[in-house]
């Protein structure tokens, strides 16, 4: 994929040393990191949070806040020297030259402007020397060429009105309006569900074949890197600690950083297709018999339609959408039961609706021996900390201005029912098996790591004592290292607990990894269910075969 | 359709507020005194004539029995006669509205623009010292009473200076069958300094306002991609960052270009300036009831119109409001 190296490179920097001037923490943030771009070349930055990747690839484009100093080092692009923090010199560069995707495409775009006025406004700030009606050609000539249908149709629309994977694509779009020789993309797929951060990182790949543009590509995730790059440079604490090229480094790196991390992502195991006699039971049946033991919770015929929201200026068109179409589903006691989906396919909400968190106007939640009706709320006063919640956003989820030791005993209290001056042991002892500090119990959230403060939210939800946890993407804000210790602690503490558990996920790979029957939701509906094994390896439904195939081939064994 | 059934819920909760309003207003002023002393000469009145001043006013009636006689009235379009000035009571506030208005108007149209600005300016430089000063100065603009920056707009204005008048409104021309004071230089000179009174406060709120929504719409990511696309600083402000934070500004510009149509008596009274809060508070003390309560009609029906043209504003404003679906 790599074109032949061009005399001079692209881009250069050279040992580049970044500093944050601030009274709290002069920290250096980069330390002497140097790398080639070529033309034409994807270059992976892979890191964990604080890594120091995204700031290197605000450097290049010039887009730092006046606080970052360098120290040492050079930027050199196309030969010429560019600047590190926001000046005039690289806002000549910016946007022409080198330009920019960000990874939440929602807040990438401004909600109150229409898309294609926005890609006009950018065409005619690189481009003074065209005219609105040639601007307005070139709008619709790149909206085509990212693959929005209809450019003519959607030229007028506003952003909300796009799918999240149409609105990166316009993202990408008005990146390219400038003709640029750089695109640094920060983390462009992460926001997106696995099919469609298929369809973007293949549009990257063939814009860079096409328009021979280089693209450095800032992320977290393994899977993306082994996609498209053809060169990764991995950094911890700001510093490259290895760089080379793509398949070399995967298979073979050197460095022990990269070896770890490439071990803590969760792989699929593809088992191929058994032939057909082992479990006919599984098969044929599987919605019914995914659970080996009684359920502990059924649900029923919930359906839920999406509630229109705001003024209505035009009257309801089409169909009203639903986020729940009659689904059923049963968990088995003390097992881990995964829910699969993408975004929009119901899979949180029928998490919410079992916790009694949201109603549904249809169907019946079943716990343990209680029946609820769904369609009211605050019907679930006598099952209190009987059901607890992970969610997938500790930073959010943990009351800012409770101290740790205080979330802890509240949940003790009203939870488990203990009285006041008798939850010390218990959260002592759970503090302790989940692996945090006692010192921790007087801090505040923010004063927290993002694994510590996940930790502390499940320490939250057993020490209810509950016989359900619902987790809600309990690792996707995490970084993959300390998602799999998550994940460990999780699983031991659920079995040893007899604790039976709602696992809702959109990674494959840590639902096969973790639980023994699987929910495949789509569009509100069940699309597919059975014990795990049976999903990954025998399924026959088209939609689970092309979430397993939009994995990262590399990372399914 | 659905635009008709927002509109029709608009004109219920409108009418409901009216009704609540009246039954405060009514009550209110029934239960602050009795207007007949105010009407009669009570040095010389006999019991006789105040009994008559009394029955000629309706005032022997059972209290739940003038009220329903009053919105009977109101339903008709008579809001009843003025006890003092002998006058229709709404046509009486009709007269004074051109004054209020216009000081109101001018005053909002130069706290809006300057307060968007200065708290664009000072959000765009946070931290900076123009930042600071801009913010300390609108703490100290807000906190003042508006009797004393009225009274110290007199002392430098017109007592030290003379370089404006310090009450009345001046010589007024003739529009649509009302007299307007912003239609004459001596007017518009005589207008300054209350419009500057009322406007002050204003200006500092707005930035405020302005100067917090941009520090937050700037941290956003889309600002970042609009430098990351190559727009000018200039443009991103004023494209971008101010339709964006517009929507709190404007609901403020409402609420008070609402309560500057109502209740600007202290700068009204200081500047002698014959608006409607200075009718109000006129009409109160001299329990002229049939005045007070065409006053408040007016102003809530004012306030009503006011916040429907502010989401007509966030419609037209906000897609998302617009499509919402």
């Amino acid at each position: 994929m790599t074109l032949e190296p061009a005399d001079i490179p692209l881009l250069e920097v050279k040992n580049l040393g970044l500093r944050y001037l601030s009274a709290s923490s002069p920290a250096p943030i980069l330390h002497d990191v140097s790398f080639e771009l070529g033309r034409g070349e994807i270059l992976g930055i892979i890191g964990e949070s604080g890594a120091g990747k995204s700031t290197l690839g605000n450097a290049i484009i010039g887009l730092l806040a006046p606080e970052f100093q360098r120290t040492t080092g050079t930027i050199q692009f196309d030969g010429k020297a560019v600047g590190a923090a926001d000046d005039s010199g690289s806002s000549n560069v910016r946007g022409r030259r080198i330009s920019a995707i960000f990874q939440d495409h929602t807040a990438s775009l401004d909600p109150l402007m229409s898309v294609g006025a926005q890609l006009e406004e950018t065409i005619l700030a690189t481009n003074e020397t065209l005219s609105r009606r040639d601007a307005r050609a070139r709008a619709l000539e790149l909206m085509a060429r990212v693959g929005i249908p209809e450019p003519d149709r959607r030229y007028r629309d506003y952003p909300h009105q796009f799918s999240g994977g149409q609105r990166q694509r316009v993202v990408i779009a008005i990146a390219l309006a400038g003709s640029p020789d750089i695109i640094i993309a920060d983390e462009p797929t992460s926001a997106l569900d696995a099919t469609v951060q298929k369809q973007i990182l293949g549009l990257l790949r063939n814009l860079v074949e096409e328009t021979h543009v280089s693209i450095i590509l800032v992320t977290h995730d393994m899977g993306v890197i082994s996609e498209i790059a053809d060169r990764v440079l991995v950094m911890r604490n700001g510093r490259v600690v290895e760089q080379g090229v793509t398949s070399t480094i995967l298979e073979a790196p050197r460095n022990a950083y990269t070896r770890g991390l490439l071990a803590a992502v969760p792989r699929l195991r593809i088992s191929k297709p058994v032939p057909e006699k082992k479990t006919g039971r599984a098969r044929t049946a599987p919605s019914s018999d995914c659970d080996h033991k009684s359920p502990t919770v059924t649900a029923e015929g919930v359906s839920k339609a999406f509630s229109p929201q705001g003024l209505h200026w035009r009257p309801h068109q089409g169909t009203i959408g639903f986020a729940l179409r009659d689904v059923n589903i049963q968990i088995a006691r003390g097992a881990i039961t995964g829910i699969v989906g993408e975004s929009g396919s119901g899979k949180t909400t029928i998490g919410r609706i079992v916790a009694g968190l949201d109603t549904a106007p249809a169907g019946k939640v079943t716990i343990g021996d209680n029946a609820f009706d769904v369609s009211q709320n605050g019907r679930r006063t006598g099952l209190l900390g009987r059901v607890q919640m992970i969610f997938q956003d500790p930073a959010v989820s943990l009351n800012p201005r409770m101290t740790i030791a205080e979330t802890l005993r509240e949940s003790i209290r009203f939870g488990a029912g203990l009285a006041p001056g008798e939850e010390r042991p218990d959260m002592m002892a759970m503090m302790d098996r989940l692996g945090l500090a006692r010192s921790l119990g007087d801090r505040h959230p923010h004063q927290l790591s993002g694994g510590q403060k996940q930790r502390v939210a499940i320490a939250r939800a057993l020490l209810a004592r509950p016989e359900i946890v619902i987790a809600d993407e309990p690792t996707s804000a995490l970084d993959v290292s300390v998602q799999a210790e998550i994940v460990q602690l999780l699983k031991e503490s659920i079995t040893e607990r007899n604790i039976s558990m709602i696992f809702i996920s959109h990674d494959l790979a840590l639902v096969q990894d973790l639980c023994s029957a699987v929910y495949i939701f789509r569009d509100g509906r069940v699309e597919d269910s059975g014990p795990s094994d049976f999903i990954f390896s025998q399924s026959r439904n088209p939609y689970t075969r092309s979430l397993i195939d939009a994995r990262p081939h590399r990372f399914t064994h | 359709m659905a635009l008709i059934s927002v509109a029709m819920g608009r004109l219920s909760q409108a009418f409901l507020l009216l009704l609540v309003m009246s039954v405060i207003g009514f009550i209110g002023i029934h239960s602050v005194g009795n207007p007949v002393f105010n009407v009669v000469n009570i040095e010389t009145a006999t019991p006789e004539d105040i009994q008559r001043a009394t029955i000629a006013l309706g005032l022997d009636q059972p209290v739940w029995r003038q009220y329903l006689l009053f919105i009977g009235n109101v339903v008709t379009g008579n809001f009843g006669t003025s006890y003092i000035y002998h006058l229709p009571a709404f046509g009486l506030v009709m007269s004074k509205l051109p004054a209020t208005l216009e000081l109101a108007s001018i005053a909002m149209l130069v706290a809006a623009p300057v307060g968007t600005v200065l708290g664009l300016l000072a959000g765009r430089r946070n931290g900076t010292l123009l930042d600071r000063t801009i913010l300390k100065t609108s703490v100290f603009a807000l906190s003042i009473p508006s009797f004393w920056l009225s009274m110290m707009l007199i002392l430098l204005g017109a007592i030290l200076t003379g370089w404006f008048p310090s009450g009345g409104r001046g010589s007024t021309a003739s529009l649509l069958g009302q007299e307007w004071s912003f239609l004459t230089w001596n007017g518009l000179w005589h207008l300054t300094l209350p419009a500057l009174a009322l406007a002050i406060p204003n200006i500092a709120l707005i930035a405020r306002l302005a100067r917090s929504g941009t520090i937050e719409v700037e941290s956003l990511d889309f600002t970042r991609f609009c430098r990351a696309k190559g727009l000018s600083s200039r443009r991103i402000l004023f494209r971008h960052t101010l339709p964006n934070i517009s929507v709190p500004i404007v609901t403020v510009i409402g609420l008070q270009f609402g309560g500057m149509l109502a209740f600007a008596v202290v700068v009204e009274s200081i500047f002698a300036w014959p608006g409607i809060g200075k009718l109000l508070i006129d009409s109160i003390q001299l329990l002229d009831r049939p005045v007070v309560m065409a006053t408040l009609t007016f102003i809530s029906v004012a306030f009503v119109a006011l916040n429907a043209l502010v989401d007509l504003f966030y419609a037209v404003l906000d897609p998302r409001v617009r499509l919402s679906a």
